[in-house]
C-alpha cells in the first residue's frame, strides 16, 4: 500500500498551514480535503463560474484566507493535493479510506496530521426542523459564496460573534434582518477589554460589525432566547424571550417576530470522527464545545505521530488554526528529520506567542457564549432531537427509564445516532439532555462510537475499494 | 417569480435551466442545486419516511444530509454539496428514497 511520508487531511486554515509550513520544510505532504477548491469552510471561495466583481461583497476574513491560500499556492507544486476526497475511515496500521468519486481507495502514513474543523452546535427547540430554519454557518456560505439570501425576513438567533457578522452579510447582500437574539451577556467589560487588548484586527472586525447594524437599525437584543419556530411547512413567525442568567426563558416575556427564516448559531462542536477512529484520548471540555483530543504542546495526540491542529480540537476560530497548524506541520517535518530542533525552535515560539494571545480573546468570548443548562430545557416532549431517525425528546425519555448508562446504549435502544447524519446533528444535544435527566455530569456518559464509513458511502463505492499502490 | 439572487459583487457565469419537480428553475454555473432551489424560493426539500415532514436545507456544509433530494434519478444526492448541471431532473425525496437499478 501506499504510503504517505506526511498526510494532512483538511484543506481549510489548519490543514494549509500545516501543509506549507511541512512542505517549505522539505517534507512530502500528502492533503486530503472534502472541497473542490481549498480554503475550508471560512476561506471558501467563489465557485468556478463565478467572477468577483467586488472583494468586500466577500467579508473581512476573506483577505486573510486570501494571504494563506497565496502560501499554499507557493508550495502546491510539491504537495500531493487530493481534492474532493470524502475521508471515511481511519484504521490499524495507518490507513486512511476515502472516496473520490467512484472510487474508494486507501493509504498509509507515516504522520498524520487532523484538522477536520467544527459544525454548528444543535439545539433542539420546538419547530427547528421547519424549511427555513437553518444553521448560521450554512446560511453565511448560502450568501457570501453562493450569494443567495435564505429568505425575505431572517431572524438570527444564537451566541458568539458569528451572528454580529452574518447580520452585516445579509445586510450588505440586500436583505433584511428582523433582530439579533443573543442569549449571553457581557457581565465583565473590564475583562473582555482586557482580554481583547492587544488583538487590534479582531477588534476592529468587532467596531465594524457593531456600527454595521446600528447603522441597519437591527435590534441587539442580548439575554434573550428563541424559544420555538412555528409555521404550516415553513417558518412564519418565530417567538423569543428574556433569558435569565441559566439561559432559560423568563415567564411573561415571550413576543413573536414574523419572519420566514431563522439562522442559528450557537457556537461549534468540533469534529472528532477522525481522531477518534485513530484512538486518540479525548476528553470532555464544555467551553471548547464537548470532546476534543488530548494534545501536547507540539500539538500532537495520545498516539504519536498523529497530530491534531484547529477547531477539531476545541472550537478557536480560523486564527489559532492556522498557528496550530504551523506548530504541527513544523513539529512533524522536525520529527521527520526535515529541520533541525535551532531551525524549529524560533518558528515555533512566534506561533506560540500569537496562538496564546488569540485565546485569551477566546477564553473570554467563550465564558459569555458557553451554553448553559436552560439551553437543552427548550425541546418539548414532542420536538425531534435526532432527525435523521426522527427521535423526539420523549421517545428519549421513555427509553432512559430503562436505565442506560451510556451513551452508546441509548443509541441501541433508539437508533439515535445511527441515521445518515452519524450523530453529528444529535450528539452534543443527547449528552446534555442524558445528563440532566439522570442527574450526571456529561462526560460520565461516554460518547457514541463512530463507527466507519464516517460518513455515507454508496455501497458499489466501497464494493470496489482499493488499497493505493 | 422569487428570485433571492445577490447580484453585488460577483459575476455570475453561464445561465441555464434545470427542473425541480417538473418546473423549470434558472440557475448559473458554479451554483448549487440548494442554491438554486432557495435562489427560487423553494425551502421543502424532502418529506421524511416516518412523520412525513417537510425538511430543507439546514447545516449548508455536507453533515445534516437534511438536502437530499433525488437528482437524475439518484437519491439522496446532497443538493448543497452538489452542482446544479443543465437540464438536470431534481425531485423532492419521500422517505428514504428508491433507486431504479437496472439489470
Amino acid at each position: 500500500m501506499k504510503e504517505a511520508e506526511l498526510l494532512v487531511i483538511g484543506a481549510g486554515p489548519g490543514g494549509l498551514a500545516a501543509a506549507v509550513e511541512a512542505a517549505r520544510a522539505g517534507a512530502k505532504v500528502t492533503l486530503l480535503d472534502e472541497n473542490p477548491q481549498p480554503g475550508g469552510q471560512i476561506y471558501r471561495q467563489l465557485p468556478a463560474g463565478f467572477r468577483l466583481t467586488d472583494p468586500k461583497a466577500l467579508g473581512r476574513d476573506f483577505p486573510r484566507g486570501q494571504k494563506l491560500l497565496a502560501e499554499f499556492a507557493q508550495v502546491r507544486e510539491r504537495v500531493e493535493y487530493l481534492d474532493e476526497a470524502l475521508i471515511w475511515g481511519v484504521f490499524q496500521d495507518s490507513e486512511v479510506a476515502f472516496q473520490r468519486g467512484q472510487n474508494s481507495h486507501s493509504l498509509r502514513y507515516r504522520k498524520l496530521i487532523v484538522s477536520v474543523g467544527a459544525y454548528e452546535r444543535p439545539v433542539p427547540f420546538p419547530g427547528w426542523t421547519l424549511p427555513g430554519v437553518l444553521t448560521a454557518g450554512g446560511a453565511q456560505r448560502l450568501v457570501k459564496i453562493q450569494r443567495v439570501l435564505p429568505g425575505e425576513k431572517i431572524l438570527l438567533a444564537g451566541t458568539g460573534p458569528l451572528l454580529l457578522a452574518l447580520a452585516n452579510q445579509i445586510v450588505d447582500a440586500g436583505g433584511q434582518v428582523a433582530a439579533i437574539v443573543e442569549a449571553g451577556r457581557i457581565e465583565n467589560w473590564w475583562r473582555l477589554a482586557r482580554g481583547a487588548w492587544g488583538q487590534w484586527p479582531l477588534v476592529a472586525d468587532a467596531w465594524h460589525y457593531y456600527r454595521g447594524i446600528r447603522q441597519a437599525r437591527i435590534p441587539l437584543l442580548r439575554g434573550h432566547i428563541i424559544t420555538a419556530a412555528r409555521g404550516d411547512g415553513q417558518v412564519a413567525e418565530a417567538v423569543v424571550a428574556e433569558a435569565d442568567r441559566q439561559w432559560r426563558p423568563r415567564p411573561g416575556t415571550a413576543r413573536i417576530f414574523r419572519v420566514d427564516t431563522v439562522c442559528l448559531g450557537y457556537g461549534f462542536v468540533p469534529s472528532v470522527e477522525l481522531t477518534r477512529l485513530a484512538q486518540c484520548d479525548h476528553r470532555y471540555d464544555p467551553q471548547r464545545g464537548g470532546w476534543i483530543p488530548v494534545r501536547n504542546e507540539a500539538m500532537e495526540t495520545s498516539v504519536p505521530g498523529v497530530y491534531a491542529a484547529g477547531d477539531c480540537t476545541g472550537v478557536a476560530g480560523s486564527l489559532v488554526a492556522v498557528e496550530e497548524g504551523r506548530i504541527a506541520g513544523i513539529g512533524a517535518a522536525q520529527s521527520l528529520g526535515y529541520l533541525s530542533a535551532a531551525e524549529a525552535h524560533p518558528r515555533l515560539e512566534a506561533c506560540r506567542r500569537r496562538r496564546a494571545g488569540l485565546l485569551r480573546l477566546r477564553q473570554v468570548l467563550d465564558e459569555i457564549s458557553m451554553p448553559r443548562p436552560g439551553l437543552y430545557e427548550l425541546a418539548q416532549d414532542d420536538t425531534i432531537v435526532c432527525r435523521c431517525e426522527e427521535i423526539t425528546l420523549g421517545e428519549i425519555k421513555k427509553a432512559l427509564r430503562e436505565g442506560p448508562t451510556d451513551m452508546n446504549e441509548i443509541k441501541r435502544m433508539t437508533r439515535m445516532g445511527m441515521g445518515a447524519c452519524q450523530g453529528r446533528m444529535c450528539a452534543a444535544a443527547l449528552q446534555e439532555i442524558m445528563a440532566r435527566e439522570k442527574g450526571v455530569p456529561p462526560a460520565e456518559l461516554g460518547f457514541l462510537n463512530p463507527r466507519p464509513p464516517v460518513k455515507p458511502v454508496p455501497l458499489p463505492v466501497l464494493a470496489g475499494h482499493q488499497a493505493l499502490e | 417569480m422569487i428570485n433571492r439572487r445577490v447580484e453585488k459583487g460577483v459575476a455570475r457565469g453561464r445561465e441555464f435551466e434545470i427542473e425541480v419537480d417538473g418546473e423549470k428553475l434558472r440557475a448559473h454555473e458554479g451554483e448549487t442545486i440548494a442554491a438554486v432551489m432557495l435562489a427560487a424560493g423553494r425551502r421543502t426539500f424532502r418529506q421524511t419516511g416516518l412523520r412525513q415532514q417537510a425538511r430543507g436545507y439546514y447545516c449548508g456544509i455536507g453533515l445534516c444530509h437534511e438536502c437530499m433530494m433525488v437528482v437524475n434519478g439518484v437519491p439522496n444526492t446532497r443538493t448543497c454539496q452538489t452542482l446544479a448541471t443543465p437540464g438536470c431532473r431534481v425531485e423532492t425525496q419521500e422517505g428514504p428514497g428508491k433507486l431504479e437499478v437496472a439489470f
